[in-house]
């Protein structure tokens, strides 16, 4: 099942445009400011503070954490809100939960591990700050994030993996980032997802012939724009959108979109806000989600009802 | 009669104690070496330094020590050290570079802020943003 071509090459020249827009600003954006600092003799330094947290809803952020710091994150996705009153618009139904710690034993660089509660789901993460916008001389900051995901169900008949190899996804993402004023940051993050086993197959037969077909490819690319604008000293409102790319042959996910408010403190980070993601993980997500947005077609003519979003927060503590 | 002298015993006892829990705690003195208190302010106490520290201070000051610095957070009750009205005359007597030490370093209830802020600029930046705060 593809999605319905128009819609998607709709969705793709949306995301295009945005990355195109981002980038103008980020070539043009340079405030006066910056001038002003080019005269001076005092080297300019990177900017702080693009984001006030290492997450942005269900994606990271470009923020690396100084050296020393360790972080500590609860992360819970509750049901979709589509029963309403019946489980409290999700908040009663089954839900996942997410806690991770991460560590930066050196300047950009972070490292995490977390685990999930759906499939009990083990990822260890790399962080790395490549560059950091800095006035007058560097328009963007540029992260690296990669992740490694094991699934740790127990499996002794091998009924849901055939090798050890199979349990495992990989998530790779360049996360560019703006802060194009105090307020407003934006960032747009191309991720490449990988899994190591395809759900199955499904079989095409024609006049001819009888052929197999994986049901999805291996690799699945996708892009993620997001932004935080600042409405207080603490409080921000969020906003995050993922577009998948990779068309496949069946079973392709459908995009996220997520939006929400962050409350900060001295240590704490809270975010409150409704998506689509529900997995906690950023490759199962990317490849497997099921809760769409919005209404479309697919090919074939079947439509996908749109609305299914669900309530989540993360909470991160940071220590240093 | 020995009822009364006990009834004005307890009275008195009372009102004692609650004076005693009531007297204002006197700020107990925080030396700073003379090295740091003698430390020049390197930032230049401009609207972009004094918007920078305003930002941190709120993020990291202001629930003890309130939006004006005037010592009325919402955790100021939950502290053993009342922390003081940075507004007064007083309190802004001090150098730049004694704030610039309380700060980094910290000192009971609060806590030192050189690890949780790293760039020596954004505590300067909250000390332009301190001298603002006087009435």
């Amino acid at each position: 099942m593809k999605l319905n071509i128009n819609f998607q090459k709709r969705l793709f020249a949306t995301c295009l445009a945005s990355s195109l827009l981002f980038i103008q600003t980020a070539a043009s954006g340079q405030d006066t400011t910056a001038a002003k600092e080019r005269v001076g003799a005092v080297k300019a330094k990177p900017v702080k503070n693009t984001f006030q947290s290492t997450w942005i809803i269900d994606n990271q952020t470009v923020m690396v954490p100084v050296k020393g710091t360790f972080e500590m994150d609860i992360m819970h996705r509750f049901g979709t809100v589509t029963k309403g009153y019946d489980d409290l618009w999700g908040l009663f139904a089954s839900s996942n939960i997410r806690i991770g710690v991460d560590y930066a034993p050196i300047n950009n660089l972070y490292l995490g591990v977390g685990l999930d509660k759906y499939d009990q789901l083990w990822d260890g993460s790399a962080k790395f700050a490549i560059v950091k916008q800095t006035r007058g001389s560097m328009p963007v900051s540029v992260t690296y994030y990669g992740d490694l995901t094991i699934d740790s169900r127990k499996d002794p008949t091998h009924d849901i993996f055939n090798r050890s190899s199979d349990r495992i996804y990989s998530f790779n993402q360049l996360i560019i980032a703006r802060k194009i004023s105090d307020k407003l940051s934006l960032q747009v993050a191309p991720s490449i997802s990988h899994q190591n086993a395809v759900a199955g197959y499904y079989v095409k037969v024609d006049s001819t012939r009888t052929t197999l077909f994986e049901r999805m490819k291996h690799d699945h690319f996708a892009v993620s724009v997001a932004g935080r604008y600042k409405i207080g000293e603490a409080t921000a409102v969020l906003l995050n959108y993922d577009q998948p790319i990779t068309a496949h042959a069946t079973d392709n996910p459908t995009p996220n979109l997520s939006f929400g408010f962050e409350f900060s403190t001295s240590g704490h980070t809270f975010q409150l806000f409704m998506g689509n993601y529900s997995l906690l993980n950023p490759a199962k997500n990317n490849l497997f989600n099921v809760n769409s947005p919005f209404n479309y077609s697919q090919t074939g003519g079947t439509k996908v009802k749109g609305g299914m979003f669900l309530i989540g927060f993360n909470i991160t503590r940071l220590w240093n | 009669m020995k009822s009364k002298l006990i009834l004005a015993a307890s009275v008195l006892t009372v009102c004692t104690m609650s004076l005693a829990f009531t007297t204002n705690q006197k700020p107990k003195p925080w030396p700073v070496p003379e090295k740091n208190a003698k430390m020049v302010n390197p930032v230049k106490s401009n609207g972009e330094s004094v918007s920078a520290g305003k930002a941190l201070w709120n993020l990291h000051c202001a629930s003890c020590h309130g939006k004006k610095g005037l010592g009325d957070g919402s955790k100021a009750a939950q502290l053993k050290t009342t922390p003081q009205d940075i507004s007064q005359a007083s309190v802004q007597s001090q150098s730049d570079g004694s704030f610039y030490y309380k700060v980094s370093e910290g000192r009971d209830d609060m806590p030192g802020f050189k690890k949780k802020i790293p760039d020596t600029d954004d505590i300067w930046s909250i000390v332009n943003y301190i001298r603002t705060l006087k009435k």
